[in-house]
């Protein structure tokens, strides 16, 4: 029996990596890509240590830069200071939701790269809201592997620079 | 003097008499507060009836006199018992008793030997006053018994009508004068008199009979009002509400009030909030206002059913009042079940609370053990051995299992929460089947064939794709994982008068029919010897069923114990009227990796239907 593939049953079109964006390119070919290892700066906004360090080191394999912060004041010290290419963002943060960190990115940094939800909690309701506040992508961490999310990067940095571009 | 008048008139003196002395007996029985006035009255009344019939003498007409003004007196005080008279009335009632006594002694004494005319004015003064005695509260019992349950307005309105009679005869008997001194219109006012005697002991100690058909009407309106407040009163309240409701309107009460087994009111009527309770139901002068009945709230012990009387409660619901505690043993049983429906609801909510919160939290691990899998499995933290990579391979396999578990879990929480949002397209749903079809690919045996058979026409369905796929997928990955001798595993899609039905069928272990039932239940799994090994959360065809059934389907199941079952989903086709099936030859599609097809279709589902 193969063992291999994730078998999700119940995996209905909310935040699931098989309908990641609205592109349903095979993973496989954006990991090859991403391994060209580009300058790309991921800054993190993540309060949970074991999948902060775990993404750092499947990411930082890959060749990009990672920045880790554990609270949502801490991510905007990071913005303000440098400018990532990509921001990778909790929900549940400590001091407060990644909603209103990306609520006041939008209205303290227009320009700012593209966000990435990554949260527990896939709900149709959270989903629309991430999406209604501009987040390239809303994924639930449990239905992806960091090598998935990985290879999507490039994309979801091309995708922001050109929305960026048409706005 | 004739013969019959002396019968009428000692048959109707001995009617006064014994109706006198049944109320009296009644009211040494139970001793009811009220009536006691009332039997006094009677007695009385019995008392000038019966010794009128002896020979006269001047001092038995004054004892008769002043007996008769004291039965009439005697209906004021009974009155002045429920709505107590003012004081000056009060006063006014007892001069008019002393004045129109030394009347009456006058009449019989001093005015034997006068004018007739003055004659009829002393009787006409003593008869107004007993009008006055009787009639004030006639009346007001006439108009009180509008507002009250039918057997106790019959019974006021044949209080009212019996005195009422008395009053008409002894009136009709002064003012008619010699007019009504013939046989005839003494017999006629006799036997008027005598059938009041009926009238009164009906309103005191109706039979059964009567007070039945007196309430008829009441109890047809009453019943769908029972069944409703018992069957369909959704939570305590709102059936503790109705219940007290529905007491005072059969007392015929001006309030009420259910108190729990701790004494806390739980719902009340008419009772002022300001007003404390245990004022109305503690000892105080009132309690004889008071009617209780308890309720028996199982473990939690006894509460109350309480009413506050209406002014004529006590004495004309005594009906009512044993009705009451009929009706408060059913308000015990409604309450009872309300409130274990109400438990059930809340563990069922806690239920989907945990479920929902246990798998959330859930997320986290398995994001961190999943990831870390996948990379060891990758050769990200360095390369692996044979025995390694196998280790990681299994534990990346059951690390999806666990997953798969948890995101049923939520959609089963979110279902039960009603959070559950459907995304409806256009859609074909042989393109479905052919997916899910490729989703458990990887799961089946080289033992197993998954066979696709779909029709040549598209199946055009207006649903939610991913997760009917997901319903697909998830009966067939049942049929692999529940026949573990391999086999052959049909999908099988079709459409016709406007139903598409995908039937998945295999040749497995199949279900015992009794066990059938509980399939679809959240949890709820068929354990067998030859199923317990196998690993399922028993939510996968719950879920199924009730999402095909959000999307206007449904799933239902055939199946042969030993030989095999067919899962059948089925959805309405959109837009059914242009959805004719095409009876041609299906075209048949291997899946990936599966073996050869070529099975006649339908076959397999005939086999498990046998």
């Amino acid at each position: 029996m193969a063992a291999g593939p994730a078998l999700l049953y119940w995996f209905p079109d909310e935040a699931g990596p098989a309908t990641a964006g609205r592109s349903r390119t095979p993973y496989l070919g954006h990991q090859v890509l991403a391994r060209r290892g580009s300058a790309i700066h991921v800054l993190m906004i993540e309060d949970d240590a074991a999948i902060a360090e775990m993404y750092r080191l499947q990411l930082e394999h890959d060749g990009y830069t990672v920045t880790v912060a554990t609270t949502g004041e801490l991510g905007f010290s990071t913005l303000s200071g440098s400018t990532p290419n990509i921001v990778l963002l909790d929900l549940l943060l400590p001091d407060q939701s990644g909603f209103e960190v990306l609520a006041s990115l939008n209205a303290r940094l227009p320009n700012h790269p593209p966000v990435v939800i990554l949260s527990n909690y896939g709900e149709p309701s959270m989903i629309d809201k991430g999406r209604a506040l501009g987040a390239v992508e809303y994924l639930v961490k449990s239905r992806v592997t960091p090598a998935e999310i990985s290879g999507q990067i490039p994309v979801w940095v091309e995708r922001g620079r050109r929305g960026r571009q048409e706005s | 003097m004739t013969p019959a008048v002396t019968l009428v008139q000692d048959l109707t003196a001995a009617g006064f008499v014994a109706l006198a002395l049944a109320i009296a007996y009644r009211w040494y029985r139970e001793r009811g507060h009220a009536q006691g006035k009332l039997a006094a009255s009677l007695l009385a009344l019995a008392f000038v009836a019966g010794f009128s019939r002896l020979p006269p003498s001047a001092f038995l007409s004054v004892v008769l006199v002043i007996a008769f003004m004291l039965s009439g007196f005697f209906v004021l005080l009974f009155r002045n018992d429920f709505v107590p008279l003012s004081r000056r009335v009060y006063l006014a009632a007892y001069v008019l008793l002393g004045v129109s006594i030394v009347v009456g002694v006058l009449d019989v004494v001093a005015l034997q030997h006068a004018s007739p005319l003055l004659m009829s004015a002393a009787a006409f003064v003593l008869i107004t006053a007993w009008a006055i005695f009787t009639g004030e509260p006639i009346v007001r019992f006439w108009l009180a018994s509008n507002s009250l349950p039918a057997v106790q307005k019959a019974r006021m309105r044949f209080l009212s009508l019996g005195f009422a009679v008395l009053i008409a005869i002894l009136f009709v008997d002064v003012l008619g004068g010699s007019a009504l001194q013939s046989p005839a219109a003494l017999i006629i006012t006799q036997l008027l008199a005598l059938a009041v005697v009926p009238l009164i002991f009906v309103s005191l100690a109706p039979p059964a009979l009567l007070r039945r058909i007196w309430r008829m009407g009441e109890e047809n309106a009453l019943r769908p009002a029972m069944q409703d407040l018992l069957i369909f009163s959704s939570n305590q309240q709102e059936l503790a509400d109705r219940a007290v409701f529905w007491a005072v309107r059969l007392l015929g009460a001006t309030a009420g009030f259910i108190a729990d087994a701790k004494g806390n009111v739980i719902a009340s009527v008419g009772i002022d909030a300001d007003r404390p309770v245990a004022s109305i139901s503690g000892q105080g002068d009132e309690t004889h206002q008071v009617v209780r009945a308890p309720l028996h709230l199982g473990d939690e012990g006894h509460g109350t059913l309480a009413v506050v009387g209406g002014r004529f409660t006590p004495l004309f619901g005594t009906d009512e009042i044993s009705q009451l505690r009929a009706y408060a043993n059913s308000v015990s049983a409604g309450l009872q079940r309300v409130r274990v429906t109400e438990r059930m609801a809340a563990i069922e909510k806690n239920k989907s609370q945990f479920l929902n919160l246990a798998s959330h939290e859930l997320r986290g691990p398995v994001t961190v053990i999943r990831g870390y899998v996948s990379m060891l499995e990758g050769g990200l933290l360095g390369n692996l051995n044979e025995r390694g990579r196998k280790a990681a391979g299994v534990m990346a396999a059951k690390v999806s299992e666990m997953n798969e578990l948890i995101e049923e879990m939520i959609e089963a929480a979110r279902l039960e929460e009603g959070g559950l949002t459907l995304r409806p397209v256009d859609a074909d749903l042989r393109e479905i089947a052919r997916s899910a079809v490729a989703t458990v690919a990887p799961l089946a045996d080289s033992h197993h064939r998954v066979v696709l058979d779909l029709p040549e026409r598209r199946v055009r369905v207006r649903l939610d794709p991913d997760r009917t796929r997901t319903i697909i997928a998830n009966l067939l990955s049942n049929a692999i994982k529940y026949s573990p001798g391999g086999g052959e595993i049909t999908c099988q899609v079709r459409a016709r008068a406007g139903v598409a039905r995908v039937a998945v069928t295999d040749q497995g272990l199949g279900i015992a029919r009794d066990a059938l039932p509980i399939l679809f239940t959240r949890f709820g799994r068929v354990i067998t010897p030859q199923t317990e090994h196998l690993q399922g959360t028993g939510l996968g065809l719950f879920l199924g069923r009730q999402l095909a059934r959000l999307q206007g389907g449904d799933i239902t199941v055939a199946s042969v114990e030993g030989e095999g079952s067919t899962f059948t989903l089925q959805l309405p086709v959109a837009g059914a009227a242009e959805a004719a099936p095409p009876p041609s030859s299906p075209a048949k599609a291997e899946s990936d990796g599966a073996g050869a097809a070529g099975q006649p279709s339908g076959a397999p589902q005939a086999r498990a239907q046998r």
